[in-house]
Protein backbone atom coordinates (compact mmCIF):
# COMPACT_ATOMS: atom_id res chain seq x y z
CA UNK A 1 0.00 0.00 0.00
CA UNK A 2 0.88 3.46 0.13
CA UNK A 3 1.20 3.53 3.82
CA UNK A 4 -2.15 6.00 4.34
CA UNK A 5 -1.10 8.57 6.62
CA UNK A 6 -3.57 10.94 5.18
CA UNK A 7 -7.25 12.25 6.32
CA UNK A 8 -8.80 11.55 9.73
CA UNK A 9 -5.07 11.97 11.31
CA UNK A 10 -6.71 14.90 12.97
CA UNK A 11 -8.14 12.53 15.89
CA UNK A 12 -5.11 10.24 16.13
CA UNK A 13 -3.25 11.83 19.35
CA UNK A 14 0.53 10.46 20.01
CA UNK A 15 1.94 10.13 23.17
CA UNK A 16 5.16 9.25 24.78
CA UNK A 17 5.69 5.81 25.98
CA UNK A 18 7.44 4.86 29.31
CA UNK A 19 10.37 3.65 27.30
CA UNK A 20 12.35 6.74 25.79
CA UNK A 21 11.73 7.02 22.04
CA UNK A 22 8.56 4.99 21.75
CA UNK A 23 5.44 6.42 21.42
CA UNK A 24 1.61 5.08 21.36
CA UNK A 25 -0.67 6.77 19.10
CA UNK A 26 -4.29 6.84 20.33
CA UNK A 27 -6.97 6.30 17.95
CA UNK A 28 -9.81 4.43 17.24
CA UNK A 29 -7.26 1.29 17.82
CA UNK A 30 -4.16 2.09 19.92
CA UNK A 31 -0.90 1.31 18.32
CA UNK A 32 2.62 1.18 18.74
CA UNK A 33 4.82 4.07 16.84
CA UNK A 34 8.39 5.64 16.71
CA UNK A 35 9.05 8.41 15.44
CA UNK A 36 10.42 8.51 11.60
CA UNK A 37 13.72 9.99 11.19
CA UNK A 38 12.69 9.52 7.27
CA UNK A 39 9.44 11.24 7.04
CA UNK A 40 7.63 10.27 3.91
CA UNK A 41 8.78 6.74 3.78
CA UNK A 42 7.88 3.32 4.55
CA UNK A 43 10.60 0.61 5.25
CA UNK A 44 8.35 -2.30 4.92
CA UNK A 45 5.02 -1.10 3.76
CA UNK A 46 4.26 0.09 7.68
CA UNK A 47 1.68 2.71 7.87
CA UNK A 48 2.63 6.14 8.75
CA UNK A 49 0.46 8.66 10.45
CA UNK A 50 0.68 12.52 10.45
CA UNK A 51 0.61 14.71 13.41
CA UNK A 52 0.10 17.97 13.89
CA UNK A 53 3.18 19.59 15.89
CA UNK A 54 3.86 22.80 17.17
CA UNK A 55 3.51 25.95 14.79
CA UNK A 56 1.76 24.26 12.59
CA UNK A 57 4.71 21.58 11.64
CA UNK A 58 3.74 17.96 11.06
CA UNK A 59 5.25 15.09 12.38
CA UNK A 60 5.50 11.64 11.20
CA UNK A 61 5.50 8.21 13.32
CA UNK A 62 5.40 4.88 11.43
CA UNK A 63 3.76 2.35 13.23
CA UNK A 64 5.90 -1.35 14.88
CA UNK A 65 3.84 -4.13 14.69
CA UNK A 66 4.11 -6.63 17.45
CA UNK A 67 3.47 -9.35 15.09
CA UNK A 68 6.50 -8.67 12.89
CA UNK A 69 8.76 -7.52 15.71
CA UNK A 70 10.03 -9.34 18.55
CA UNK A 71 10.86 -5.92 19.99
CA UNK A 72 7.73 -4.29 20.02
CA UNK A 73 5.86 -7.29 21.21
CA UNK A 74 8.15 -7.28 24.51
CA UNK A 75 7.06 -3.65 25.13
CA UNK A 76 3.86 -4.37 24.83
CA UNK A 77 3.90 -7.47 27.13
CA UNK A 78 5.14 -4.95 29.49
CA UNK A 79 9.21 -5.59 29.98
CA UNK A 80 10.36 -3.32 32.50
CA UNK A 81 13.03 -1.91 30.62
CA UNK A 82 14.39 -2.04 27.04
CA UNK A 83 17.69 -1.04 28.18
CA UNK A 84 18.27 1.15 24.70
CA UNK A 85 16.64 4.86 24.16
CA UNK A 86 17.64 8.29 23.06
CA UNK A 87 21.39 8.39 22.30
CA UNK A 88 21.84 4.52 23.04
CA UNK A 89 24.93 2.61 21.18
CA UNK A 90 23.23 -0.72 20.30
CA UNK A 91 24.39 -4.13 18.69
CA UNK A 92 21.49 -5.78 16.96
CA UNK A 93 22.61 -9.29 16.06
CA UNK A 94 20.29 -11.09 13.53
CA UNK A 95 19.26 -7.84 11.56
CA UNK A 96 17.34 -9.61 9.01
CA UNK A 97 16.34 -7.09 6.46
CA UNK A 98 16.39 -4.89 8.71
CA UNK A 99 12.74 -3.86 9.69
CA UNK A 100 13.03 -3.95 13.08
CA UNK A 101 15.93 -2.04 13.26
CA UNK A 102 14.76 0.82 11.40
CA UNK A 103 12.15 1.43 14.37
CA UNK A 104 15.36 0.79 16.69
CA UNK A 105 17.20 3.52 14.90
CA UNK A 106 14.11 5.69 15.26
CA UNK A 107 13.98 5.38 18.92
CA UNK A 108 17.94 5.96 19.49
CA UNK A 109 17.87 9.04 17.39
CA UNK A 110 20.16 11.05 15.51
CA UNK A 111 22.77 10.43 19.01
CA UNK A 112 22.14 7.31 18.76
CA UNK A 113 24.07 4.47 16.75
CA UNK A 114 23.05 0.92 15.58
CA UNK A 115 25.18 -1.67 14.60
CA UNK A 116 23.25 -4.20 12.54
CA UNK A 117 24.68 -7.42 12.11
CA UNK A 118 23.52 -10.16 9.51
CA UNK A 119 24.64 -13.36 7.88
CA UNK A 120 22.21 -14.01 5.40
CA UNK A 121 23.36 -12.05 2.52
CA UNK A 122 19.64 -11.91 0.68
CA UNK A 123 18.69 -10.07 3.69
CA UNK A 124 21.41 -8.53 3.97
CA UNK A 125 20.70 -6.43 0.52
CA UNK A 126 17.86 -4.93 2.03
CA UNK A 127 19.65 -3.93 5.35
CA UNK A 128 22.18 -2.23 3.45
CA UNK A 129 19.58 -0.34 1.24
CA UNK A 130 17.66 0.99 4.77
CA UNK A 131 20.57 1.97 6.29
CA UNK A 132 21.37 4.31 2.98
CA UNK A 133 18.62 6.03 4.48
CA UNK A 134 19.05 6.14 7.67
CA UNK A 135 22.73 7.08 8.68
CA UNK A 136 22.71 6.20 12.42
CA UNK A 137 22.77 2.72 11.31
CA UNK A 138 25.71 0.38 10.42
CA UNK A 139 25.04 -2.06 8.66
CA UNK A 140 27.39 -5.56 9.01
CA UNK A 141 27.25 -8.38 6.73
CA UNK A 142 28.81 -11.28 8.38
CA UNK A 143 29.05 -13.94 10.83
CA UNK A 144 27.92 -12.82 14.43
CA UNK A 145 29.70 -16.45 15.71
CA UNK A 146 32.97 -14.35 14.63
CA UNK A 147 32.85 -10.91 16.53
CA UNK A 148 36.65 -10.42 15.78
CA UNK A 149 35.97 -10.44 11.77
CA UNK A 150 33.48 -7.16 12.62
CA UNK A 151 35.82 -5.63 15.71
CA UNK A 152 37.35 -2.71 13.43
CA UNK A 153 33.42 -1.73 12.97
CA UNK A 154 31.99 -1.55 16.31
CA UNK A 155 33.02 0.42 19.90
CA UNK A 156 31.78 -0.63 23.23
CA UNK A 157 28.29 -0.33 23.04
CA UNK A 158 24.97 0.20 25.64
CA UNK A 159 23.30 -3.01 24.72
CA UNK A 160 23.35 -6.04 22.91
CA UNK A 161 19.74 -6.75 20.67
CA UNK A 162 19.85 -10.53 19.74
CA UNK A 163 17.20 -11.95 17.55
CA UNK A 164 19.58 -14.57 16.22
CA UNK A 165 17.41 -18.24 16.30
CA UNK A 166 20.85 -20.21 16.50
CA UNK A 167 20.77 -23.03 18.87
CA UNK A 168 24.51 -21.59 20.06
CA UNK A 169 22.34 -18.02 20.48
CA UNK A 170 23.55 -17.38 24.10
CA UNK A 171 27.20 -18.55 23.29
CA UNK A 172 26.93 -16.26 20.37
CA UNK A 173 25.66 -12.82 22.30
CA UNK A 174 28.21 -13.96 24.95
CA UNK A 175 31.21 -13.98 22.86
CA UNK A 176 29.58 -10.50 21.48
CA UNK A 177 29.34 -9.11 25.09
CA UNK A 178 32.97 -10.13 26.10
CA UNK A 179 33.86 -8.09 23.07
CA UNK A 180 31.49 -5.16 22.76
CA UNK A 181 29.41 -4.58 26.09
CA UNK A 182 30.18 -2.11 28.44
CA UNK A 183 30.28 -3.35 32.15
CA UNK A 184 26.84 -2.91 33.80
CA UNK A 185 25.86 -3.13 30.05
CA UNK A 186 22.52 -4.67 29.04
CA UNK A 187 21.11 -7.89 26.78
CA UNK A 188 18.04 -8.34 25.30
CA UNK A 189 17.76 -11.92 23.90
CA UNK A 190 14.63 -13.19 21.57
CA UNK A 191 14.61 -16.60 22.28
CA UNK A 192 12.36 -18.83 20.04
CA UNK A 193 12.30 -22.42 21.94
CA UNK A 194 12.32 -24.89 18.63
CA UNK A 195 15.31 -22.85 17.39
CA UNK A 196 16.99 -24.18 20.57
CA UNK A 197 15.65 -27.88 21.43
CA UNK A 198 12.42 -28.76 19.54
CA UNK A 199 11.90 -31.69 21.96
CA UNK A 200 11.79 -29.89 25.33
CA UNK A 201 9.01 -27.87 26.40
CA UNK A 202 9.70 -24.33 26.15
CA UNK A 203 9.75 -23.20 29.70
CA UNK A 204 12.54 -25.99 30.20
CA UNK A 205 14.54 -24.58 26.92
CA UNK A 206 14.12 -20.92 28.49
CA UNK A 207 15.60 -22.47 31.90
CA UNK A 208 18.55 -24.09 30.34
CA UNK A 209 19.14 -20.76 28.53
CA UNK A 210 19.34 -18.57 31.60
CA UNK A 211 21.48 -20.99 33.19
CA UNK A 212 24.16 -20.60 30.11
CA UNK A 213 23.70 -16.77 30.53
CA UNK A 214 25.12 -16.85 33.97
CA UNK A 215 27.92 -18.73 33.31
CA UNK A 216 29.31 -15.62 30.90
CA UNK A 217 28.77 -13.44 33.33
CA UNK A 218 25.23 -12.13 31.88
CA UNK A 219 23.04 -11.67 35.00
CA UNK A 220 19.13 -12.15 33.80
CA UNK A 221 17.01 -9.89 35.33
CA UNK A 222 13.74 -10.40 33.64
CA UNK A 223 12.17 -12.87 31.23
CA UNK A 224 8.72 -12.61 29.67
CA UNK A 225 6.99 -14.52 27.35
CA UNK A 226 6.05 -13.33 23.26
CA UNK A 227 2.41 -14.70 24.10
CA UNK A 228 -0.04 -13.67 22.45
CA UNK A 229 1.96 -12.19 19.25
CA UNK A 230 4.56 -14.99 19.13
CA UNK A 231 4.22 -18.85 19.86
CA UNK A 232 6.88 -20.61 22.38
CA UNK A 233 8.96 -17.28 22.77
CA UNK A 234 11.13 -15.38 25.34
CA UNK A 235 12.56 -12.28 25.73
CA UNK A 236 15.11 -11.98 28.59
CA UNK A 237 16.81 -9.20 29.45
CA UNK A 238 19.83 -8.88 31.66
CA UNK A 239 23.17 -7.31 33.02
CA UNK A 240 26.71 -8.10 31.46
CA UNK A 241 29.14 -7.87 34.36
CA UNK A 242 26.87 -6.56 37.37
CA UNK A 243 28.69 -4.60 40.00
CA UNK A 244 30.06 -7.16 42.47
CA UNK A 245 28.10 -7.30 45.91
CA UNK A 246 31.33 -7.17 48.23
CA UNK A 247 32.67 -4.07 46.65
CA UNK A 248 33.05 -1.21 49.33
CA UNK B 1 60.75 -15.07 35.48
CA UNK B 2 61.64 -11.81 33.29
CA UNK B 3 58.72 -10.45 31.77
CA UNK B 4 58.64 -8.53 28.21
CA UNK B 5 57.29 -5.17 28.02
CA UNK B 6 53.68 -5.10 26.90
CA UNK B 7 52.43 -2.94 23.48
CA UNK B 8 48.56 -4.01 22.49
CA UNK B 9 47.77 -3.25 18.77
CA UNK B 10 43.98 -1.89 18.46
CA UNK B 11 42.42 -1.69 14.33
CA UNK B 12 39.91 0.42 14.20
CA UNK B 13 37.62 1.85 11.32
CA UNK B 14 39.71 5.20 10.89
CA UNK B 15 43.10 2.57 11.14
CA UNK B 16 45.72 1.37 13.34
CA UNK B 17 47.04 2.10 16.65
CA UNK B 18 49.62 0.77 19.47
CA UNK B 19 49.13 1.02 23.26
CA UNK B 20 52.29 1.24 25.50
CA UNK B 21 51.33 -0.88 28.64
CA UNK B 22 52.54 -0.10 31.82
CA UNK B 23 53.19 -2.02 35.11
CA UNK B 24 53.09 -5.00 33.10
CA UNK B 25 55.14 -6.94 35.67
CA UNK B 26 52.27 -8.25 37.49
CA UNK B 27 49.79 -9.46 35.43
CA UNK B 28 47.43 -10.96 37.73
CA UNK B 29 47.16 -8.53 40.05
CA UNK B 30 46.85 -6.00 36.88
CA UNK B 31 43.66 -8.04 35.43
CA UNK B 32 41.26 -6.63 38.17
CA UNK B 33 42.97 -2.90 38.45
CA UNK B 34 42.55 -2.96 34.44
CA UNK B 35 38.92 -4.38 35.36
CA UNK B 36 37.92 -1.48 37.66
CA UNK B 37 40.53 1.09 35.46
CA UNK B 38 38.18 0.72 32.27
CA UNK B 39 35.65 2.46 33.46
CA UNK B 40 37.44 5.17 33.80
CA UNK B 41 39.78 7.45 31.78
CA UNK B 42 41.83 9.14 33.66
CA UNK B 43 42.96 5.54 35.55
CA UNK B 44 42.90 4.09 31.99
CA UNK B 45 45.44 6.49 30.32
CA UNK B 46 48.08 6.17 32.96
CA UNK B 47 48.09 1.81 32.21
CA UNK B 48 47.61 1.87 28.55
CA UNK B 49 49.65 5.06 26.74
CA UNK B 50 48.78 5.78 22.91
CA UNK B 51 52.33 4.91 21.41
CA UNK B 52 51.70 5.38 17.91
CA UNK B 53 48.97 6.08 15.45
CA UNK B 54 48.72 5.04 11.58
CA UNK B 55 45.26 6.41 9.93
CA UNK B 56 44.02 4.56 6.72
CA UNK B 57 44.39 7.49 3.73
CA UNK B 58 41.84 6.16 1.48
CA UNK B 59 38.38 4.44 2.44
CA UNK B 60 39.88 2.03 -0.56
CA UNK B 61 43.01 1.40 1.69
CA UNK B 62 40.43 0.86 4.71
CA UNK B 63 38.52 -1.52 3.57
CA UNK B 64 41.89 -3.76 1.76
CA UNK B 65 42.74 -3.35 5.58
CA UNK B 66 39.92 -4.97 7.17
CA UNK B 67 39.30 -7.57 4.54
CA UNK B 68 42.85 -9.01 5.33
CA UNK B 69 42.41 -8.23 8.90
CA UNK B 70 39.33 -9.98 9.31
CA UNK B 71 40.58 -13.14 7.76
CA UNK B 72 43.58 -12.91 10.01
CA UNK B 73 46.06 -11.85 7.52
CA UNK B 74 48.76 -8.87 7.96
CA UNK B 75 48.01 -5.90 5.53
CA UNK B 76 51.40 -4.45 3.89
CA UNK B 77 50.31 -1.22 5.62
CA UNK B 78 50.19 -3.23 9.19
CA UNK B 79 53.48 -4.34 8.68
CA UNK B 80 55.05 -1.64 7.68
CA UNK B 81 53.62 -0.08 11.13
CA UNK B 82 54.99 -2.57 13.44
CA UNK B 83 58.30 -2.49 11.95
CA UNK B 84 58.59 0.88 12.28
CA UNK B 85 57.54 1.66 16.34
CA UNK B 86 58.36 -2.30 17.55
CA UNK B 87 62.44 -2.94 18.26
CA UNK B 88 63.35 -5.40 16.02
CA UNK B 89 64.19 -9.36 16.96
CA UNK B 90 65.91 -11.95 15.03
CA UNK B 91 63.12 -14.27 16.17
CA UNK B 92 60.24 -14.76 18.06
CA UNK B 93 61.78 -15.92 20.82
CA UNK B 94 64.42 -13.02 21.26
CA UNK B 95 61.61 -10.53 20.54
CA UNK B 96 61.90 -8.01 23.35
CA UNK B 97 57.93 -7.15 23.33
CA UNK B 98 55.01 -8.68 23.62
CA UNK B 99 52.18 -7.64 21.03
CA UNK B 100 48.57 -7.88 22.61
CA UNK B 101 46.39 -8.77 19.77
CA UNK B 102 42.31 -9.31 19.30
CA UNK B 103 42.28 -12.31 16.96
CA UNK B 104 44.98 -15.09 17.55
CA UNK B 105 44.90 -15.70 13.62
CA UNK B 106 46.44 -12.07 12.94
CA UNK B 107 48.83 -13.05 16.42
CA UNK B 108 50.55 -15.79 14.21
CA UNK B 109 50.55 -14.16 10.79
CA UNK B 110 52.65 -11.02 13.00
CA UNK B 111 54.65 -13.13 14.63
CA UNK B 112 55.71 -15.30 11.37
CA UNK B 113 56.32 -12.13 9.65
CA UNK B 114 57.63 -9.45 12.12
CA UNK B 115 59.06 -11.68 14.62
CA UNK B 116 57.18 -10.38 17.79
CA UNK B 117 56.12 -12.54 19.99
CA UNK B 118 52.23 -12.17 20.30
CA UNK B 119 49.33 -12.95 23.13
CA UNK B 120 45.64 -12.74 22.91
CA UNK B 121 44.97 -14.08 26.17
CA UNK B 122 44.64 -13.02 29.71
CA UNK B 123 45.41 -9.33 30.23
CA UNK B 124 44.91 -8.65 26.79
CA UNK B 125 41.22 -8.60 25.99
CA UNK B 126 40.20 -6.53 29.11
CA UNK B 127 42.84 -3.84 27.51
CA UNK B 128 41.29 -3.95 24.41
CA UNK B 129 38.33 -3.21 26.16
CA UNK B 130 39.50 -0.45 27.75
CA UNK B 131 40.73 1.13 24.32
CA UNK B 132 37.81 0.28 22.81
CA UNK B 133 36.24 2.44 25.35
CA UNK B 134 37.72 5.59 25.64
CA UNK B 135 40.12 5.36 22.13
CA UNK B 136 38.25 8.80 20.72
CA UNK B 137 39.40 10.20 23.85
CA UNK B 138 42.87 9.09 23.61
CA UNK B 139 44.39 11.26 21.18
CA UNK B 140 44.12 14.59 20.64
CA UNK B 141 43.56 14.15 16.81
CA UNK B 142 40.66 11.67 17.27
CA UNK B 143 36.52 12.46 18.08
CA UNK B 144 33.27 10.48 18.46
CA UNK B 145 32.23 11.67 15.50
CA UNK B 146 34.72 11.09 13.54
CA UNK B 147 35.60 7.45 14.53
CA UNK B 148 31.70 7.07 14.11
CA UNK B 149 32.04 8.13 10.76
CA UNK B 150 34.83 5.85 9.85
CA UNK B 151 32.96 2.88 11.10
CA UNK B 152 29.91 3.97 9.24
CA UNK B 153 31.59 4.72 5.94
CA UNK B 154 33.70 1.20 6.48
CA UNK B 155 30.72 -0.48 7.56
CA UNK B 156 28.95 0.21 4.41
CA UNK B 157 31.63 -0.40 2.03
CA UNK B 158 32.89 -3.61 3.82
CA UNK B 159 28.70 -5.18 3.57
CA UNK B 160 28.57 -4.31 0.15
CA UNK B 161 31.25 -5.19 -0.92
CA UNK B 162 30.32 -9.17 1.18
CA UNK B 163 27.05 -8.77 -1.37
CA UNK B 164 28.32 -7.85 -3.95
CA UNK B 165 30.33 -11.16 -4.95
CA UNK B 166 28.21 -13.33 -3.61
CA UNK B 167 27.49 -16.06 -6.40
CA UNK B 168 24.38 -17.67 -4.95
CA UNK B 169 22.46 -14.78 -5.59
CA UNK B 170 19.46 -15.12 -7.19
CA UNK B 171 18.01 -11.87 -8.85
CA UNK B 172 21.20 -11.43 -11.02
CA UNK B 173 19.42 -9.37 -14.36
CA UNK B 174 19.48 -11.07 -17.58
CA UNK B 175 20.01 -7.94 -20.38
Amino acid sequence: GRGGGRGGSKQVIVEPHRHGGVFLARGKEDALVTLNTTPGESVYGEKRISVDAAEGQKVEYRVWNPFRSKLAAAILGGVDSIHMGPGSKVLYLGAASGTTVSHVADLVGKDGLVYAVEFSHRSGRDLINMAKKRTNVIPIIEDARHPHKYRMLVPMVDCIFADVAQPDQTRIVALNAHNFLKNQGHFVISIKASCIDSTAPAEAVFAAEVQKMKAEKMKPLEQLTLEPYERDHAVVIGTYRPPSKNKK
Amino acid sequence: MATNDLVVLYEAAIGYALFDVAESEDIGIQLDSVQDAVQDLGKFGKICKLKAIMPFRTAQDALENINMVSEGMMPELLKDFLETHLPKAASVKKSKVTLGVSDYKLGQAIAEEVHIKCDHTGVVPELIRGIRMHFSKMHKSLKDTLVEKAQLGLGHSYSRAKVKFNVHRVDNMII
